[in-house]
């Protein structure tokens, strides 16, 4: 089975942990992470890595994780790979704004190893 | 029609909607069961306070605070990590804490939660400081505990629109 290439943004590095975590208990392996702090960070990793998959927080400083989704857009960097939001902001407003960016999954935080599974591995699946 | 919650302040204020926040953040993130306790904070030489501000239709702050052992243990669980002192990595947990805390709270007012931004955590260490808010629209101030470690959670509510 090929590594399942995963960048995940957070300005936590705790919770960047949790999410690396989760995705291994979700039964991701073998799995390569590349952590960035926010967008901005995110999207320099973009330039100089091939993922298969995004894991973005929303609420960062410098660069949020909807500027972060419509950056990949308009730069056209990883084109077709699944992109889901791990945030606290939970509302509908929330949801569709990250939907219309280019989400295909959305989290809330806090979660379960089995959330992270049912949300992110059809995707991974699927690509 | 413009969103209010004057008319919902009973609702905001509820404290069994800070009781159940805290419960669910400690149940999924730490994997402990964590509950309300009438006693206070037992006191501790260095303490560990986290800020996550509100803005928007409410605005105010979700303000956890713990002793420093406390702090260590609630990393310690988070993380998987051993910490002998509050380091950055601790504190970095500890804001994350604060802001799922602050997100699940709001989470509980479908209003709330569309029209109230979180700000990013704020995390603060040291001795002998204290807390003042003037005249908050509300407070809430209570202490829970879990494995034998207590910790507070105050939201403060300053201006409801």
């Amino acid at each position: 089975m090929h590594e399942i290439r995963t960048l995940i943004v957070d300005d936590s590095s705790v919770m960047r942990k949790i999410v690396e975590r989760s995705l291994r208990q979700a039964g991701l392996d073998p799995l390569v992470v590349y952590e960035a702090g926010n967008g901005a960070e995110g999207l320099d990793m973009l330039k100089s890595k091939d993922v298969d998959l995004i894991l973005s927080d929303i609420n960062m400083p410098s660069m949020d994780g909807l500027e972060f989704l419509r950056q990949i857009r308009a730069q056209k960097l990883a084109p077709g790979i699944p992109v889901v939001m791990i945030t606290t902001e939970s509302s509908e407003e929330h949801v569709k704004q990250a939907i219309l960016a280019g989400a295909r999954g959305y989290i809330r935080k806090p979660f379960t190893a089995e959330q992270v599974k049912e949300r992110v591995l059809p995707l991974v699946n699927a690509a | 029609m413009a969103v209010s919650l004057r008319e919902s302040v009973q609702l905001v204020s509820d404290p069994r909607n800070l009781d159940g926040s805290v419960e669910e953040v400690f149940q999924t993130m730490l994997g402990v069961d964590c509950r309300r306790d009438p006693g206070p904070i037992p006191q501790e030489r260095e303490s560990v306070t986290a800020v996550v501000g509100f803005g928007g239709l409410l605005s105010g702050a979700c303000v956890f605070k713990s002793g420093s052992s406390t702090a260590i243990k609630i990393a310690a669980q988070m993380t998987g990590m051993e910490f002998s002192e509050v380091d950055d990595t601790v504190k970095d947990g500890i804001g994350e804490l604060c802001n799922m805390l602050a997100g699940t709270w709001k989470g509980k007012v479908p209003d709330l939660a569309a029209n109230c931004g979180l700000s990013v955590p704020a995390v603060i260490t040291g001795r002998d400081y204290h807390l003042h808010v003037q005249a908050p629209e509300f407070k809430l101030d209570h202490t829970y505990r879990f494995d034998g470690a207590s910790f507070g959670v105050t939201i403060i509510c300053d201006g409801l629109q």
